[in-house]
């Protein structure tokens, strides 16, 4: 069974946010106006948080995107299994469940969970119609691209064989210019991010609190504190 | 209670009905809520999902409402029944 | 069987639902005003979505939430302080309990429906019901809440039983209703037996059931791993918390009808004392809860907990930080250390700063640990907008016409009970209050005698 997870370079990231544009290009991410963006509603499922170092002199950026945890703070404390864990470790969300609670937003220790306080979402051209839009009073977060491991699932049943490594890939991965993100197969050993995983450098945000986050990161590295 | 207000029989029959009636929702609304908690335990072991919770605290709630319903239905059926009997 | 024979000074009891003076026409104006105000708040938000509020990331909770922990909290002055004081028989609790059960129901339904508006989706609360899961807080809630509902209803109208079988025999006005509602109550020793067993029962089975609400309500925000949520002194604190703001709310009620229907004689400056005695026993204990809960944080420093701290203690939040506990602790302090001369005004003011105080005190837990979140994300302040302040104004009103419109139909001080109290109540006290001494007393030889019975004693082996 595949455990899907993710490894974010942050010796390599710039804070380009190619990320942020590439997950809200490819699922639906409306952007909310500038007046809502000021009261500080931006939806933005991966996003790069940024934190001033004044010591060293640096900024550091941390692209964040749903930690997708192993032991979910959020799904605990959902009234109506609107958000759950499946067997292969992607946490997802039922638009069509959720009665906008926003539990699960004051439970996340990692704000990576967003509300739709005004039907933000439009019909319009160049969608991804690969992705559902969600009405407004729902909560949604990144799904690591979840249509597209069931894009590959259905090729490779149509082909008759096991979904290829590599074959599903996340749309903020793809687009890393600096290639910080690396997406995969936690449980398969050969795997890069498997590998990766592995690495000195890595670490997890809020490790403490024992969610058991898949998104790992690898710390700058020496001469960069 | 001192010499009650004479009414037309049919009135009297009205608040009988509705006697019976009262007599009759704790079972409904009481009952319903026992019948819901069950539902939920049924939900949880359907989708494998902390049966735990489920079982643990029906084991409280249950008991809990079946206790309320049981002290409503006696005290409105005694009352309602040692009413009518002529004094 | 003894004949109910209505005391001539208790007719004042009657009057409000006999009678219906100005005063009522301009409150019930008043309170539709700001019924209104709040139906065109909430409809604002349920047409265009919780966007109309001042609710944004991170902070997702705000006023609803509190207005939520906050109403269900003063619902347990009632029941509780009715339970008590009947368990415990003390003899003052006649006049109050009444009022103090009405609270709770009226108040429960109001609480309960904030969650409702701060739905994303009210058109879908079904899915509770279809989908719940109990191992979100928010159904232990759904449950604990409706079974504090049941068993305050039925706490509310068991002891109204033989006040609605009076109103029947004595008025004529809204006579079918009273007939239906009394269920044939004509005061036999049967019933009166089967009526006493069922409010013995109730009694004990409610005081557990409203402990676990408050309780519960707070593990909405203590099963969370937020930093000065996660505490495990959020039980009891929320517990003694709504006690605390319940009396107040109680206090405030009871001194409204007092003035309104002239129950002086009813609601003596003694009942006052004694609800002040126990407002101060409760500030205290809500200090010393509150006390330890910030000691035990800005002792282990952690340091995202000491962000929430800071932004409370001289942060963002410090006016209504330091207004809580002047309101709380403080104000209470001056005004209820001595009362034997003239209570009313001090009570009055100290439970009208102590309610505003709670409010404060669930905001204060609700808002700050939302607006500093463990990750460096977006800042942002939560300025509630008119929606919010509209949904308020509005649950306030609709929880005020509801008790006002009880006044109108049942008596709020329970006629039954201070007739007891006045012909069973004053010797069943002295039987007590003499059981409680030695035995001898009663026998005792008069006291010239004394020495020589005791050197008698002394020589018997």
């Amino acid at each position: 069974m595949a455990l899907w997870g993710m490894v974010i370079d942050l010796d390599r990231c710039t804070g380009c946010e190619s990320c942020v544009l590439a997950c809200k290009a490819e699922n639906n991410v409306p952007a909310v106006g500038a007046t809502e963006a000021e009261k500080g509603r931006v939806l933005s499922w991966m996003e790069v948080l940024s934190e001033r170092d004044e010591e060293n002199g640096v900024t550091r950026f941390i692209p964040r995107p749903c930690m997708h945890c192993d032991d979910p703070p959020c799904t605990k404390v959902c009234p109506v299994y609107a958000t759950y864990r499946n067997p292969q470790g992607i946490v997802a969300q039922i638009y069509g469940r959720c009665i906008g609670c926003r539990f699960c937003m004051a439970a996340c220790p990692y704000n990576a969970k967003f509300f739709n306080w005004y039907p933000y979402q439009k019909e319009a051209p160049n969608q991804n119609p690969d992705v559902s839009l969600r009405p407004k009073g729902v909560v949604e977060k990144c799904t690591f691209c979840h249509h597209r491991l069931q894009k590959a699932r259905e090729n490779a049943a149509a082909e008759k064989r096991e979904v290829a490594p590599g074959e599903y890939n996340t749309a903020c991965a793809e687009s890393c210019p600096a290639q910080a993100i690396t997406f995969g197969d936690l449980s398969d050993p050969t795997s890069e991010v498997a590998r990766l995983a592995k690495s000195p450098r890595a670490f997890r945000l809020e490790a403490a609190l024992g969610t058991h986050p898949k998104v790992i990161y690898l710390t700058e590295g020496e001469g960069r504190g | 209670m001192s010499a009650q207000a004479a009414a037309a029989p049919p009135q009297d029959r009205l608040v009988t009905f509705f006697h019976y009636v009262i007599g009759c929702t704790p079972v409904l609304f009481i009952g319903g809520i026992i019948v819901w908690v069950a539902h939920l335990i049924r939900t949880s072991l359907r989708l494998h999902d902390v049966q735990s919770a489920a079982i643990g605290i029906s084991l409280v709630a249950i008991p809990v409402f079946i206790t309320l319903m049981s002290v409503l239905l006696y005290v409105l059926w005694g009352i309602i029944r040692a009413g009518r009997e002529p004094s | 069987m003894a004949e109910f024979v209505m005391n001539p000074a208790d007719e004042v009891l009657l009057d409000p639902i006999r009678k219906t003076g100005a005063g009522f026409w301009f409150a019930l104006a008043g309170l539709l005003t700001m019924v209104g105000f709040g139906a065109v708040a909430y409809l604002t938000q349920f047409v265009n979505g919780l966007g109309a509020t001042g609710l944004h990331e991170p902070v997702s909770w705000g006023f609803y939430v509190t207005n939520f922990v906050f109403f269900i909290g003063i619902s347990h002055a009632g029941t509780l302080i009715s339970a008590i004081l009947r368990l415990s028989k003390a003899e003052w609790r006649r006049p109050v309990t009444r009022m103090a059960e009405v609270i709770t129901c009226m108040v429960l339904l109001v609480g309960g429906g904030q969650i409702l508006i701060d739905l994303g989706r009210p058109d879908r609360l079904l899915n509770v019901i279809q989908y719940g899961r109990y191992q979100s807080p928010l159904l232990w809630d759904a449950t604990s809440i409706s079974a504090y509902l049941t068993a305050s209803t039925v706490y509310l109208y068991l002891p109204m039983i033989p006040d609605i079988a009076i109103l029947r025999d004595r008025t004529t006005k809204y006579n079918f209703l009273y007939r239906v509602l009394a269920l044939g109550w004509r005061g036999t020793q049967k019933q009166q037996k089967i009526l006493n067993r069922a409010i013995t029962i109730m009694m004990v089975v409610v005081i557990p059931i409203a402990v676990s609400v408050h309780t519960v309500v707070s593990f909405v925000f203590s099963m969370t791993l937020q930093p000065m949520w996660h505490s495990t002194i959020f039980g009891p604190y929320f517990v003694v918390g709504a006690i605390f703001s319940g009396i107040g709310a109680l206090i405030i009620a009871m001194l409204i009808f007092r003035k309104a229907y002239k129950l002086e004689s009813y609601l003596k400056p003694i009942h006052f004392q004694y609800l002040g005695q126990l407002l101060l026993v409760m500030s205290l204990l809500w200090f010393y809860f509150t006390f330890a809960e910030y000691l035990t944080a800005y002792y282990g420093g952690e340091p995202e907990e000491m962000k929430v701290f800071f932004s409370k203690f001289t942060g963002d939040f410090r006016w209504e930080f330091w207004s809580m506990v002047g309101c709380n602790f403080i104000i209470p302090m001056a005004c209820l250390t001595s009362l034997k001369k003239n209570p009313i005004p001090r009570v009055l003011t100290a439970s009208i700063f102590i309610v505003i105080g709670m409010w404060l005190e669930r905001f204060i837990i609700v808002v700050p640990t939302l607006s500093n979140p463990r990750l460096p994300f977006r800042l942002g302040s939560y300025m509630p907008t008119w929606v919010e302040w509209g949904e308020f104004t509005g649950s306030l009103g609709v929880f005020a016409l509801f008790y006002l419109l009880f006044t109108k139909f049942f008596p709020v001080i329970s006629i039954w009970e201070i007739h007891e109290g006045r012909h069973e109540g004053v010797e069943e006290v002295m039987h007590r209050v003499k059981s409680y001494l030695p035995d001898d007393a009663e026998h005792a030889p008069p006291p010239q005698q004394q020495p020589v019975a005791i050197a008698a004693k002394a020589v018997v082996p």
